[in-house]
């Protein structure tokens, strides 16, 4: 169930990412199907979260006018990375994944940007201007969107945060004080 | 069915993410090297297999976009009906004076026995993408090999020059414009052939703004003059507006003007452009030898 609803969130980031352009300018600098990705990455399946870096990738790049391929690189790379944290720290806090989600937009910013330099097709754009703009779209939706997907399928989280991270054996105390004996 | 244990799963991560971020790596490596020699096989493929679904939603999210411009409009329309009918009023006596003036200038253009003919065939196209990351000024449009588009057509609209066709698709293009820093076309401020203000437009890092190169310093260029292209880029036809001078830092006779233009089409609201079905004259056989002239496969 939780694959499904990734799988439909993917899609729909990646015909939004595709629209929303055309309805009104600014919004191409909220990025996404990364923050699907990164949401897949926080569910500590690493196998799903970069199939779906690599696949909402390179379905971007098809339709910009920069590589193809370099989408799919550093979102690959962004989903290897926060799935291995994920899987050492614990991470199931909504404000414990802004900073993620604003790192891995930051990095997937800056991998992009050198990718496209050291094959000789450097970005038009000011760069630092583009970035704090995408850093804050992005993030700021991000969280919102994170906060509705938390609320659809929180069980299954549990669930898994259970295996994860057994809790600590609880033991009884032995009242000394018994009543009704 | 076999079931992995977790550990499998974690031993294997690290080998599918070299293996993804390789393809991903040759991938870019490929289209880089197509982007030079002008030859994007790749590119095409993809973007053929990505219009079956950007086709459908672009027309679906313009409707709906276009829905909601509808009733938001409707909310202003009580207010605007006082004002517009007072508008009519006026616009009433202004027609009377623009009817003695369109019957002038009949006679006028009979007189100077003027022809108003395009030049170059045009193809509408409807633009259904825009580039979804933020660094590429380029654009798709719903017309591609199948309609006699090919690589370098201009693209333009009512108001002016938008770009030019970088790859093409049998259904759709992709277009580059104007803006993006890498494009670069021949200019002349004013008409061809009365002003000597020639130079190159360049995309700049800020949208909705042109750079023009190269226009010698002792040339007078004042702001809110026109730029035209000149032919001579061998991809642009001559005489397309590119934009009016919003700027100029004065050059001397040894340092050439920092020209600003704002490019006459309205880049980022159009909805449909004008491909023109233009091929430049060819080259001479002495441009043909020269090192970096783009070889025809």
């Amino acid at each position: 169930m939780e694959g499904v609803k990734l799988t439909i969130s993917l899609i729909v980031a990646i015909l939004l990412q595709i629209t929303l352009r055309n309805v009104w300018e600014p919004l191409a600098f909220i990025d996404f199907p990364l923050i699907i990705v990164v949401y897949a990455a926080l569910q500590r399946n690493s196998i799903r979260a970069i199939l779906f870096g690599t696949i909402a990738g390179i379905t971007t790049d098809a339709l910009s006018g920069g590589l193809l391929g370099a989408n799919g690189f550093t979102k690959t790379l962004i989903a290897y990375i926060i799935s291995e944290i994920a899987r050492r720290v614990y991470m199931d806090n909504l404000i414990l994944r802004i900073p993620v989600l604003a790192g891995a937009c930051l990095l997937n910013y800056l991998v992009y940007y050198w990718l496209h330099r050291l094959l000789g097709q450097a970005p038009s754009g000011d760069v630092l201007i583009s970035g704090a703009y995408l850093l804050i779209g992005t993030t700021t939706v991000g969280t919102l969107i994170y906060a509705f997907l938390q609320n659809f399928g929180t069980d299954k989280v549990r669930r898994k945060k259970r295996e994860m991270f057994t809790p600590r054996r609880l033991t009884r105390r032995r009242n000394p004080i018994r009543l009704n004996k | 069915m076999v079931e992995r244990s977790q550990k499998d799963v974690w031993r294997l991560t690290p080998w599918l993410m070299i293996a993804l971020l390789l393809v991903n790596f040759v991938l870019m490596a490929f289209d880089a090297r197509e982007i030079n020699s002008g030859q994007r096989v790749v590119r095409v493929w993809t973007q053929t297999t990505t219009d079956f679904v950007q086709s459908p939603v672009t027309t679906v999210s313009s409707a709906i976009a276009n829905y909601f411009s509808s009733i938001s409009n409707l909310r202003s329309a009580a207010s605007e009906n006082d004002i517009l009918k007072q508008r009519v009023q006026e616009l009433e006596v202004e027609l009377q004076q623009k009817e003695e003036l369109a019957a002038e200038n009949t006679r006028l253009k009979g007189f100077l026995q003027l022809k108003e003919q395009s030049k170059y065939k045009v193809l509408t196209a409807r633009i259904i993408g825009r580039d979804p990351s933020v660094w590429f000024d380029s654009s798709i449009v719903n017309r591609g090999s199948l309609d006699g588009v090919t690589v370098n057509m201009p693209v333009v609209t009512d108001g002016g020059l938008v770009g030019r066709v970088t790859a093409v698709s049998p259904l759709t293009s992709q277009v580059d414009l104007i803006t993006r820093d890498k494009s670069g076309l021949g200019a002349v401020i004013g008409q061809i052939g009365e002003s000597n203000a020639l130079g190159v437009v360049n995309g700049t890092s800020k949208k909705d703004l042109l750079e023009m190169k190269y226009v010698p310093g002792n040339i007078d260029v004042q702001a809110g003059q026109s730029v035209f292209t000149t032919g001579q880029d061998g991809i642009f036809p001559p005489g397309l507006k590119v934009g009016e001078i919003v700027s100029v830092a004065q050059g001397s006779a040894t340092t050439p003007h920092q020209i600003l233009i704002r490019p006459a089409a309205r880049l980022s609201s159009m909805q449909e452009v004008g491909i023109l079905l233009y091929e430049p004259p060819a080259r001479t056989e002495f441009e043909q030898t020269l090192p970096n002239a783009v070889k025809k496969k």
